[in-house]
């Protein structure tokens, strides 16, 4: 609950900090003049959306590394997203992080996750000081939505943007970072992924000056380098220290407590566009349009931010799916293939001999067409780098549809939407500002911008752009405005809309997106209005699109969603090891309906299913880049939650319903609750004991049985029961009928059950098996679990409304049936922890006075008893083993075990049993009687009281 | 500092005032800043105790007798329970005994159990002893209170002693986490000179 409050905080800062961005541009823009040019836009820029005082981006060199990439037209983030295995190394030990940085150059960085810390932290290569160590750790603080370092105010969406934003300004740290010298000099797509491909191993190439290309533009920026000699050497201060923030900046911050607002470095893409456009006539247009610009960009840099990540996530998986994956094994290493063999010497490991190294493990990842070949088609080359050399045509287009070709477009797409909007916004008769044609040539492909179209045409460009994650597939992108598969955003608008209904102020404590939801509405609105405000009108057609534009803003909210996009789409894809699991699951489970014995049962195995392929993704490789670096850690589990809803029960829904319904008919129970629900309907609320409260009238009922209709409707569990609670709240709201009274659960109860009995509708019953089975273990204990269990037990009334009239009281069968749900659902919770995997076990402390101490140990199959203890004894500092012994303690039994016995295989022996009991290895003093007295004396008092 | 769910769970009589206690110890220090449960069955709060925060979630159960065989739903899982008479009816506690006895045939082991006479403002038509009751809660080893919903008497302090009997989660269980790593290896070292 506080999660989304902090979250409305974010989002506010967030628009308080564009319109401060607005401010600021205008206000630099008046003194840009007396900057020299090239500093001009970059200070301005970068001043104004990192929030920075000026001060802190004096030194031109600090920022170099972001610099040089502005060059090569690939923005940082880019660079940093494809090449995340040669940074992003979770499980390196700090000494492994110190000896590989050790030889690297001040800046060079990699984000680690320290074991003591339990959290990442980004290690920086810091320069030669005697007094210091040379390598410095810094945190990162993972909010519920932000990803932060320790001790700075500014927060970012995922690692990836935070890496890309300290690679541009050092805000806390004691100078910007350094792209490792492989990736900052790729200048292709291509060339990332080959750096990509030796993972860490290239970071051992920074100094061996390896790179897959190195070009006069290389020469030109290293040259530029040299010219600001400041670069690394007087930027950073010392004495430094990298947890204190400069206090300039931090000094009158509103918000102390938290990250202030997400940056988004591609920003700088913009930047980099006006930069190279500054010689043109259209300058003069650009900083007198400075304000407007300020708030194109401010949508611009809404759209960016998720744009180009969806569409280097499609890439990334376009491509994955090519190469079909061997299962890797469950717990298999993520590892990248090693990197080449040592070479002679550098020279032979330059591009042209490279291949030969890498192509070998390269050629197992990637179709042939794809493999590094020497003589590369020109057109990516001058795609991604060759931005200062409009008057060239075009290279000739490949005929087959070269995915290369179509991920360097990319990196434009979104500066095409600036420029389209910008010069929508001209006047009609100022000559189009100086855009790299080749850049709008290539992107229109084959249909030249029509100079009479104006705006409109642009617009369609733009248009075009935003959608082309989906239309990749096609070769000509003139084509997919029309063929354009809308399927995934059909998908999630209806998604989308079915939480959109009236809110009743009803939260459910996970159902994030529904509160966030009037914001999207106001973003997209926002949007619309801004666009809508241009000289010229919107082409009917293309009003989808901007609706699509929405979306994307909206997904830059919830990072989640993207995430289970990203998961449901390698469901689907069969050539990947969890999209053939799941995809074969589904067909399973088609296929064989008749396998199971009961509702429950079936139920049961789809949930352990999905909590076995949650398990799986945590684990595997095959998500790329891995979801901790885009979703803070405590939140992974939610959004694989949602990901094993959309990619197994959205498909199975109905199956499921029918699977259900079945067992309810044959076994009786379907007639019984008929009968049960006509009689129970007779009633009026106080025969069901309501007392006092004001019930539901038939209007308000209709709504309500409207609400669970619209209930059946949805696959999510969680949505389910989202709306479950606004029936609760609905009914909480009649009940008081303005008199302000709280009602608990002696009234509540009984209104539900009346209010269940009215609405008549058996079933009701399998929705709420439904959800009670497969609702996030994790959410039974909160709002959703208490009015679920509220609702199972109206219902269960009813079911045995006869008897109850008879007995007054609830069939045994029924109540043992409630015993076990519980005892199986709390079972379920401990199902995906690790110490369940093999080779670990878990042994709790138990001491007299302090409660208990678990410890997660390895413990191989084949380990005794005592050599467990002996491990015990350590791993808690025990003093005196000998007086200590390990005890397996089930829910009425405890044993000691025999030295000589092997708790792995007890723990599988339990594992394995029909009936799942609760059981504990627990590590205790032998003589326990102090254990046992204050439950042998409550037994006994209980028994004299009676 | 960790926030820790406890459940919560409240038995006792129809009418002895379950709910009212509850309502007061959430409604006492209103919170803008947690967005409020649907009604008063569901409620929750969340206090510091030690360097830890208990978020209680507090599942209130209905009393009559014909939803008592629902109550193992509701305690199950339950950190605590707090079983309510009214001691102005000794009905009340009579029931409360039975809660007590069904506890700890069937409830979880560990569950930390709070007894609390509610109305104590209405002293004058007092039914149950304090002493007797008392006496009875330190038998059962019971943390015991009399509150009065109706004047915050005691409310606060009900929960807090039930804060102090959750043992604390142990810090060491961090390091435990160093064996879970099973995602990714280091990377591959290449003993390489240059």
């Amino acid at each position: 609950m506080d999660r989304s409050s902090s979250f409305f905080k974010l989002i506010d800062t967030f628009a308080s900090e564009i319109c401060d961005l607005k401010k600021e541009m205008v206000q630099t823009s008046s003194t840009t003049d007396k900057n020299p040019k090239e500093l001009q836009g970059l200070e301005s820029e970068v001043s104004g959306v990192y929030l920075m005082p000026p001060n802190c981006c004096r030194v031109m060199g600090e920022r170099d590394s972001g610099y040089d990439s502005l060059r090569r037209r690939m923005s940082v983030l880019d660079r940093l997203s494809q090449t995340h295995p040669v940074w992003l190394l979770l499980a390196v030990s700090e000494t492994e992080a110190s000896r590989i940085l050790f030889k690297q150059p001040p800046g060079v960085f990699l984000v680690r996750k320290s074991a003591t810390l339990q959290r990442k932290v980004l290690s920086v290569r810091l320069k030669e000081d005697q007094s210091r160590s040379p390598i410095c750790h810094f945190p990162v603080k993972e909010s519920q939505y932000t990803f932060s370092l320790e001790g700075s105010e500014i927060g970012f969406a995922d690692l990836f943007r935070l890496v890309a934003f300290y690679c541009i300004s050092r805000d806390i740290l004691p100078f910007a970072l350094k792209l490792p010298e492989a990736i900052a000099s790729a200048k292709t797509k291509k060339e990332l992924e080959e750096v990509a491909q030796l993972g860490a191993g290239s970071l051992n190439y920074y100094f061996t000056g390896w790179s897959p290309q190195r070009t006069n533009r290389y020469r030109e920026v290293e040259e530029s380098q040299q010219r600001y000699p400041g670069a690394q050497c007087d930027s950073a201060p010392p004495t430094l220290k990298p947890h204190t923030p400069p206090p300039s900046f931090h000094q009158d911050r509103r918000h102390s407590s938290g990250p202030l607002c997400f940056v988004n470095p591609l920003f700088l893409q913009t930047h980099q566009h006006n930069h190279s456009c500054e010689a043109s006539p259209s300058h003069a247009v650009k900083s007198d349009n400075n304000l407007e610009n300020a708030g194109k960009l401010s949508v611009k840099l809404l759209s960016d931010l998720d744009d180009i990540k969806q569409h280097t996530d499609s890439l990334k998986l376009n491509n994955k799916s090519k190469p079909p994956r061997p299962p890797p094994p469950r717990s298999m290493p993520r590892r990248r293939p090693a990197p080449p063999p040592p070479g002679p010497s550098g020279t032979t490991i330059r591009p042209k001999s490279m291949p030969e190294a890498a192509a070998v493990t390269a050629s197992q990842h990637q179709p042939p067409s794809r493999r590094p070949a020497p003589a590369r088609p020109p057109v990516a080359v001058s795609q991604s780098s060759s931005v200062p050399v409009p008057s060239n045509p075009p290279p000739p287009r490949p005929k087959k549809p070269d995915l290369e070709a179509h991920r360097c477009h990319i990196a434009l797409d979104d500066e095409t939407i600036a420029k389209a909007l910008s010069r929508a916004k001209l006047p009609p008769c100022q000559p189009p500002p100086a855009v790299p044609t080749d850049v709008l040539l290539d992107n229109n492909a084959g249909s030249p911008p029509n100079p009479n179209e104006g705006g409109c045409q642009r617009l369609s460009d733009m248009s075009m752009s935003t959608s082309s994650s989906d239309s990749l597939e096609y070769s000509s992108p003139e084509f997919s405005l029309g063929l354009d598969p809308m399927e995934d955003s059909s998908e999630e608008d209806e998604d989308r809309d079915e939480d959109e209904d009236e809110d009743y102020g009803v939260s459910l404590e996970t159902d994030l997106e529904m509160r966030l939801r009037p914001s999207f509405k106001a973003q997209r609105r926002r949007v619309g209005v801004r666009l809508g405000r241009g000289p010229f009108i919107l082409p009917r057609a293309l009003k989808g699109r901007f609706s699509k534009v929405g979306g994307m803003l909206s997904s830059l909210m919830t990072p989640e969603r993207r995430a289970v996009k990203r998961i449901a789409e390698l469901s689907r894809d069969k050539s990947s090891y969890f999209g053939s699991l799941v995809q074969d699951y589904n067909n399973f489970v088609q296929e064989n309906r008749g396998c199971h014995t009961s509702g429950m049962d079936f139920l049961q195995t789809l949930r352990q299913f999905m909590t076995q392929m949650k398990a799986y993704l945590r684990q595997s490789s095959e998500l790329d880049p891995p979801l901790e670096s885009l979703i803070p850690e405590d939140h992974i589990d939610q959004v694989l939650e949602k990901a094993m809803h959309k990619c197994v029960l959205k498909p199975l829904k109905s199956v499921i319903e029918a699977v259900l319904h079945d067992f309810q008919v044959s076994s009786g129970a379907w007639q019984q609750l008929r009968e049960n629900l006509a009689l129970a309907k007779t009633k009026r609320p106080k025969e069901l004991g309501v007392d006092g409260a004001v019930p539901p009238d038939p209007m308000a009922i209709e709504k309500i049985r409207h609400k669970f209709l619209k209930m059946r409707k949805m696959y999510s569990p969680e949505k389910k029961v989202s709306l479950l609670l606004r029936v609760c709240k609905l009914i909480y709201t009649i009940m008081q009928n303005n008199s302000g009274r709280m009602y608990g659960a002696d009234d509540f109860l009984p209104m539900l059950t009346y209010v269940v009995a009215q609405c008549d509708m058996p079933q009701l019953e399998t929705e709420i098996q439904y959800m009670m089975e497969l609702l996030d273990p994790s959410l039974l204990q909160g709002e959703g679990g208490y009015y679920l269990t509220s609702a199972y037990g109206a219902m269960a009334l009813i079911k045995n409304f006869q008897e109850e009239q008879a007995a007054r009281v609830l069939s045994s069968e029924a109540r043992n049936t409630l015993h076990q749900w519980h005892r199986r659902r709390t079972n379920q919770r401990s199902v995906p922890s690790v110490d369940d995997f093999q080779n670990y076990l878990r042994v709790a402390l138990k001491e007299v006075d302090m409660g208990c101490t678990a410890k997660t140990l390895v413990v191989h199959p084949y380990t005794t008893t005592e050599e467990v203890c002996s491990l015990c004894a350590y791993k808690f500092k025990i003093s005196d083993p000998e007086n200590y012994a390990l005890f397996l303690v089930t829910a009425d039994t405890s044993q000691q075990l025999a030295p000589d016995t092997h708790p792995q295989r007890i723990k599988a022996e339990l594992h394995s049993r029909p009936c799942a009991q609760l059981f504990h290895f627990v590590y205790r003093r032998v003589p326990n009687l102090n254990l046992c007295i204050p439950a042998i004396m409550q037994n006994g008092n209980c028994l004299q009281v009676e | 500092m960790a926030i820790r769910e406890l459940k919560v769970c409240l038995l006792g009589d129809t009418g002895v005032g379950k709910s009212s206690i509850v309502c007061r110890f959430v409604q006492d220090h209103f919170d803008h800043n947690i967005s409020p449960t649907i009604g008063a069955s569901f409620l929750t709060k969340t206090v510091p105790c030690g360097n830890e925060l208990h978020k209680f979630l507090i599942w209130d159960t209905a009393g009559q007798e014909r939803f008592h065989s629902l109550a193992p739903m509701y305690y199950r899982g339950s950190a605590a329970a707090v079983i309510v008479y009214d001691i102005t009816k000794l009905d009340s506690f009579q029931t409360l005994k039975k809660w007590v006895k069904e506890l700890k045939e069937h409830g979880p082991e560990d569950i930390v159990v709070a007894i609390a006479g509610n109305k104590n403002d209405l002293g004058d038509i007092r039914e149950v002893p304090m002493k007797e009751a008392k006496e009875f809660a330190e038998s059962i080893a019971a943390i015991f209170i009399e509150t009065s919903a109706r004047n915050a008497v005691n409310v606060e302090e009900l929960f807090q002693k039930i804060s102090k009997q959750i043992p604390p989660l142990e810090k060491s269980e961090v390091d435990s986490n160093e064996s879970f790593k099973l995602t990714r290896q280091p990377a591959p070292t290449t003993r390489r000179c240059c």
